[in-house]
């Protein structure tokens, strides 16, 4: 009433001035029906009609305002209205039974509204609660990490009167905080824990965190006060077990991919073991047998027979050298290249370079070549760049057509220097295609050739590490063959007219 | 090979006792040494003709001991390396070796190196050859003349000067660096320019430019003359 004097009112003030008025209103009309009542003669109706005015009174504004109502009620209508009049007198029955229906209907209908008053108010606040953790768990399904599941929680923040919270995990029996996996948390340090000191007057509250498979950790809430003590605290345990469930599929989502990666390099240690042991026994059991024959048996041996057996040893040592060299390239890829290793390299050069050497390894082999410009520098490792067409030819060379040479064409399309490598072999199936870069990967169909699986492999990752790429066209030609083409930029050339000779 | 002196530096026994049979049966005396303290030892006690030095030795890095060997001694050096080890070539040939052979290597091959090696020792200290004479290829360095089977080339004084630089070398590596100095008198000039050249020369003395027999590319160290002077 003091705003009103000031001429400041409130929202509520004027809400509560306007009931206030509302019920004054209501009296006065019940006060002057029971007068009328009274004057026509009417006592039971003029009763009825107070009653009346009392209840709603009651029922509009709670308990208080009803009791003082029917109290004024009481003494109204016993001192002005009924006989004797200008005298409080509660000697009859019909005199003090009003009084009593007054004051009765008052209490009963405050309150009855009271509790419903009160019961609104809670819904309300259920309401808010519920819509509070629905929106927190709807939020929650996008966490994929724990970290993810710390912030979401954290954004949903103040409601109510949690101010700020703390996810805490068990990994192998130690607690550690959500958001950082080097500091541990000692769990009883934790449940006696004190709350942040920066926060006047705030209280920490500890919830567990259930996964699946029983606890997984806590959540620490960081209370502040709310308007009156024991009001409005949210539901923590609901909140703490909406972030478990979430916490806990995080941390089965992480295990999973941990297992996936631990699976895979298994898988690959796997074929590097079983290629090692098929690619190196191989050539070492037959340089084993040529080397051994040739000690007990030669005296009876042929010079030619001696000589191929020479041939075979030597051939297999060239073989068990080329296979180790991949597996060391496959770790370098698996390391990452540096660039720091590349010059300016010209590919018609190596290409000359890689000829031949495929002429020495394959003396039988024919080779054709089409060479359409002067020079095609790259960036590149010039011995990288040298297994790069070496394993590509020698992979045309094994999976291609024996009687037909392999065609190497050597191009530049604007920027970029094109080498393709084609054979006239069965070729490459489209769903074989995407699988020849793998590690240990062989064809079905050639599997029994020679080959390690890792030729192609390194040729791409070789090329990809000089930004460049490789690609296949299978079939090319009449339903046959294999074209690859090896894509690699060529250097600008900064130099200016090379061909401007003395 | 009258008696030429190696000295074999390779901590892998292995290869000491394949190498040094079939060495000596060419006529070389071999002394062995399995470190490159060992190496630096013997190269004081005696005098070599030609050092094998393998760069992965256990006690240093064969790299870091050419220096030392070249002021202890006269000798030819040729390194045993591994495949991808360019710079490490390239580093050890700047050092002061003079050519190298990749492991594994064909035993004619290192015996050629060998020889390149021992020809250029023949070739008596400050006296310049006045001419190359291969099978196929003659090069007279006071007429500035090149004849390829006979049939007189014209070369530009350029080709000429890189020309001559490999045949004075011919059988070893010559570096890019060496190259460039010959020819532009300046180690890092444009790499560009060396590949033109060497194409030219190329174009006029090879047969077929894209898979040369004469002047070899040695990828990311230089190149190599394989045409074989025919012993006066």
């Amino acid at each position: 009433m003091a705003n009103i004097l000031k001429g400041r009112l409130s929202y509520h003030d004027a809400r509560d001035v306007l009931a206030a008025t509302v019920d004054i209103v209501i009296f006065a009309v019940a006060t002057a029906g029971t007068y009328y009542a009274q004057i026509w003669d009417r006592p039971r109706s003029a009763v009825l009609v107070y009653i009346v005015g009392v209840t709603i009174i009651g029922a509009r504004s709670g308990l208080a305002r009803g009791l003082s109502a029917a109290i004024t009620a009481s003494v109204v209508y016993n001192f002005f209205l009924s006989e004797p009049i200008f005298r409080f007198s509660a000697s009859s029955a019909d005199e003090f039974i009003p009084l009593i229906a007054f004051n009765v209907c008052a209490i009963l209908s405050g309150a009855l509204a009271g509790r419903l008053k009160d019961s609104v108010k809670l819904a309300r606040a259920a309401e808010a609660r519920n819509a509070h953790l629905l929106r927190l768990s709807d939020e929650l399904q996008r966490a994929i990490r724990i970290s993810d599941v710390l912030r979401i929680a954290r954004a949903s923040l103040p409601f109510q009167r949690v101010l700020d919270l703390d996810i805490y995990l068990m990994r192998d029996g130690t607690l550690f905080p959500a958001d950082d996996d080097s500091a541990s948390v000692d769990p009883a340090a934790l449940l006696a824990g004190e709350p942040p000191v920066s926060i006047a007057g705030a209280e920490a509250r500890i919830c567990a965190l259930n996964g699946s498979a029983g606890r997984i950790g806590f959540v620490r809430f960081v209370l502040g006060e709310g308007p009156a003590p024991g009001s409005d605290m949210p539901d923590l345990q609901g909140i703490a077990n909406i972030l478990g469930l979430a916490a806990d599929r995080c941390l089965l989502l992480e295990r999973l991919s941990e297992s996936h990666a631990l699976q895979k390099s298994e898988e690959l240690k796997t074929a590097i073991l079983s290629s090692v042991s098929h690619d190196l026994r191989t050539p070492l059991t037959a340089i084993e047998a040529a080397a051994t024959s040739l000690r007990s048996f030669d005296d009876s041996l042929s010079a030619k027979d001696r000589a191929s057996m020479l041939a075979t040893i030597s051939a297999q040592c060239r073989k068990l050298n080329r296979y180790t060299a991949n597996l060391l390239d496959m770790g370098r890829i698996q390391a990452g290249i540096p660039t720091f290793m590349f010059i300016e390299v010209d590919v018609g050069e190596i290409l000359g370079v890689v000829l031949a050497s495929v002429r020495e390894s394959y003396p039988g082999q024919e080779l054709e070549k089409q060479i359409t410009v002067d020079s095609a520098i790259v960036r590149a490792n010039p011995a990288m760049l040298e297994q790069v067409i070496f394993n590509l030819v020698e992979n045309a060379i094994l999976h291609g057509a024996s009687s037909r040479p392999i065609f190497l064409v050597l191009t530049r399309v604007g920027e970029t220097c094109l080498l393709e490598i084609v054979d006239f072999g069965p070729g490459i199936t489209a769903e074989e295609q995407p699988l020849v870069f793998n590690k240990f990967y062989r064809s079905r169909a050639t599997a029994h050739r020679d080959g390690n699986g890792l030729g192609l492999h390194i040729a791409n990752g070789f090329t990809e590490a000089f930004g460049g790429r490789i690609s296949i066209v299978s079939p090319h030609f009449e339903g046959r063959g294999t074209k690859i083409v090896v894509e690699l930029p060529l250097v600008q050339a900064a130099h200016g007219h090379v061909g401007a000779w003395e | 090979m009258d008696g030429m002196k190696i000295l074999l530096v390779d901590d892998e026994q292995a290869i000491v006792t394949a190498l040094t049979p079939v060495l000596q049966s060419q006529g070389y005396r071999i002394v062995t040494a399995d470190s490159a303290a060992a190496a630096l030892q013997a190269a004081e006690q005696a005098q070599f003709d030609l050092i094998l030095l393998d760069l992965g030795l256990p006690d240093a890095d064969g790299i870091d001991i050419i220096g030392k060997l070249k002021q202890l001694t006269e000798a030819v050096i040729i390194i045993l390396s591994a495949r991808h080890q360019e710079t490490e070539k390239v580093r050890a040939l700047d050092e002061g070796a003079d050519d190298y052979v990749n492991k594994p290597f064909g035993i004619e091959e290192l015996l050629a190196r060998l020889r390149a090696a021992v020809r250029r020792l023949r070739t008596p200290a400050g006296v310049l050859q006045e001419k190359f004479v291969s099978e196929e290829l003659v090069v007279d360095f006071a007429l500035r003349e090149v004849r390829l089977m006979g049939e007189e080339m014209k070369l530009s004084p350029k080709e000429f000067a890189l020309l001559e630089v490999l045949c004075r070398h011919a059988g070893q590596v010559v570096t890019h660096r060496k190259l460039l100095i010959a020819g532009w008198n300046d180690p890092h000039a444009d790499g560009q320019y060396l590949r033109s050249y060497v194409a030219l020369l190329r174009q006029k003395l090879e047969y077929d430019v894209a898979e040369p027999q004469l002047i070899l590319t040695e990828p990311g160290v230089g190149y190599r003359l394989v045409a074989l002077p025919i012993q006066p």
